[in-house]
């Protein structure tokens, strides 16, 4: 307890890293919801890497022009997020025009994209020591020192980015779950995707740019797999893994403080101790309970 | 097109990726009929289905779906429930309520009277009690009366079913006959249903459309489903 109020104190040192784990924690799941219900798990792994290597283009551009002594300013920071944002997004409309143009082969696709995001932010930063550094540190997802800046980017944008994702659910669920209605019912279907991929986008993408990649993907797929097995509704869905998200970033900062442990691997272990339970949980439920009575 | 038609196909050809499936296609369906839609697998009748509805483009060929009034024709469209992922944590009674949401656009919320309307579909076809259970763990022929109970509950012109008793129970699959028949009969909807079975046709249809080598042929039951015209369409298919 001593350490909560330690932890959640307004003076406290690592006020920012606690308040931006919060955010994502309770935030960055009900994007991820749309992700695991459609069924697009590895999207959620490779989309933040490739927003990272965005990220790696922008820390390694000033080798590309010759300078390798170059400090690493604010100028910069404003030039990663664009490069977060333009990576996300373009790989988003390349793998949904391969997706049209050619049947089959989505995973295969998603995978190479992804080890070659990685492959090619490495080879970016090789000749740049310090810029390798901060992006291994954000790969790692270190997030000891968050600027009053980055909290403010992120708290604004998922401000709008929840509003619309919450105003528009209607439409979105909808598509997502029968594309087929949604067209007899003279909706514009390639319009709400675009709308629900720029609003994952987006959302990836900040949240790699505050955090890494390595935590995006962990709140983004586990507080929402772990909601679903008790989850009885969408509503309780939603709720369910915004609470686990959140609970799990507060525990996570809480446990890597007190043992002096990386912030983002601590969180993700969090999460997946906290999904472990959940599953023997809801299997000594199910034990107790009894066989379902099958539907007649 | 005349006055009795729904839909008049022109010179249709349907298919995917513009190789086409079926060609030629040119017929009516008409007003208060209930039309069965007959064919081998990979003859083209969800593909059809899925032209006439919108969801993919003809490969040649035009259609005109027209309402009697003169506007847009009102289709309820009930799938094939296997295209519905069961991850998804829907009511019976939110699945139903789908079939507002045409009528209540972006940043609408469904309100009380829509509500009532939905409540009264699920009645309809007897799924009232089914309103709170999880869609996904309904048995066949229970998401298969949800699933019209949605269709429903836009007040269609033009109710369009692709194969509503494949997979589920003789008793449950004689439940849906007997809704179907209702809703032609007492409600004069028109309907066109996908169905591999024969007695069904016999049963439900009073016009069919039996797709076979690419071509469509039209015609009465009694005409279409005769032993010797079974036969030739059968020998024509294997050959």
């Amino acid at each position: 307890m001593e350490l909560l109020r330690e932890i959640l104190d307004p003076e406290f040192l690592l006020r920012n890293s606690v308040h931006v784990s919060l955010l994502i924690g309770f935030v960055v799941p009900l994007f991820g919801i749309f992700l695991v219900m459609r069924r697009m798990v590895f999207l959620g792994v490779a989309l933040p890497h490739i927003s990272a290597s965005g990220i790696a283009l922008a820390l390694s551009m000033h080798v590309w022009f010759g300078d390798y002594d170059a400090m690493h300013g604010a100028n910069e920071r404003v030039l990663a997020l664009v490069g977060a944002i333009a990576f996300a997004g373009a790989a988003l409309v390349i793998l949904a025009v391969l997706e049209r143009r050619s049947q089959g082969g989505t995973e295969g696709r998603i995978g190479a994209a992804y080890v070659i995001a990685t492959a090619t932010s490495i080879l970016l930063l090789a000749k740049c020591p310090q810029a390798e550094r901060g992006w291994l540190s954000l790969l790692k997802g270190e997030i000891i020192a968050v600027m009053d800046e980055d909290l403010w980017l992120g708290g604004c944008s998922f401000a709008v980015l929840t509003t619309l994702l919450l105003l528009f659910r209607k439409e979105l669920l909808l598509v997502s779950y029968d594309r087929a209605l949604a067209v007899v019912l003279g909706k514009r279907v390639a319009a709400w995707d675009v709308l629900l991929f720029a609003l994952i986008g987006l959302s990836i993408s900040i949240s790699v740019f505050i955090v890494g990649p390595l935590i995006t993907f962990g709140f983004m797929l586990m507080p929402p797999m772990t909601a679903r097995l008790f989850a009885r509704s969408m509503r309780q869905l939603a709720i369910l893994a915004s609470l686990t998200g959140g609970a799990g970033a507060l525990a996570g900062f809480c446990a890597a403080y007190h043992w002096d442990l990386p912030i983002g691997p601590t969180h993700i272990v969090v999460l997946a101790g906290v999904y472990l339970l959940a599953v023997c949980g809801r299997t000594a439920f199910g034990m107790f309970r009894g066989p379902v009575a099958s539907a007649s | 097109m005349s006055d009795e038609a729904v839909i008049k196909l022109s010179d249709l050809a349907i298919g995917y990726d513009r190789r086409a499936l079926a060609s030629g296609l040119g017929f009516e369906l008409k007003r208060g009929a209930f039309t069965g839609l007959l064919g081998s697998n990979g003859s083209g009748k969800t593909t059809l289905i899925k032209t006439l509805l919108g969801i993919i483009p003809p490969v040649a060929g035009s259609f005109v779906a027209r309402s009697p009034g003169g506007g847009k024709l009102r289709i309820g469209h009930v799938p094939q429930r296997e295209s519905l992922d069961p991850v998804y944590l829907f009511s019976a009674f939110e699945v139903a309520q789908m079939g507002l949401y045409g009528e209540f656009g972006p940043l609408r919320r469904l309100n009380a009277d829509a509500k009532e309307r939905v409540a009264k579909a699920l009645d309809h076809v007897g799924a009232a009690e089914l309103a709170p259970r999880r869609f996904s763990e309904l048995s066949g022929g229970q998401m298969q009366r949800v699933l019209i109970a949605r269709a429903l509950v836009c007040d269609p012109e033009l109710l369009v079913l692709d194969e509503p008793t494949a997979g589920i129970d003789a008793d449950a699959a004689k439940a849906v006959g007997e809704l179907l028949a209702g809703l032609h009969k007492k409600a004069g909807i028109s309907i066109l249903m996908v169905n591999h079975e024969l007695h069904w046709m016999r049963q439900l249809a009073t016009d069919l459309v039996w797709l076979r080598d690419g071509k469509a042929v039209q015609g009465g039951v009694d005409e279409l489903l005769s032993p010797e015209r079974i036969e030739q369409m059968l020998q024509l298919q294997m050959s």
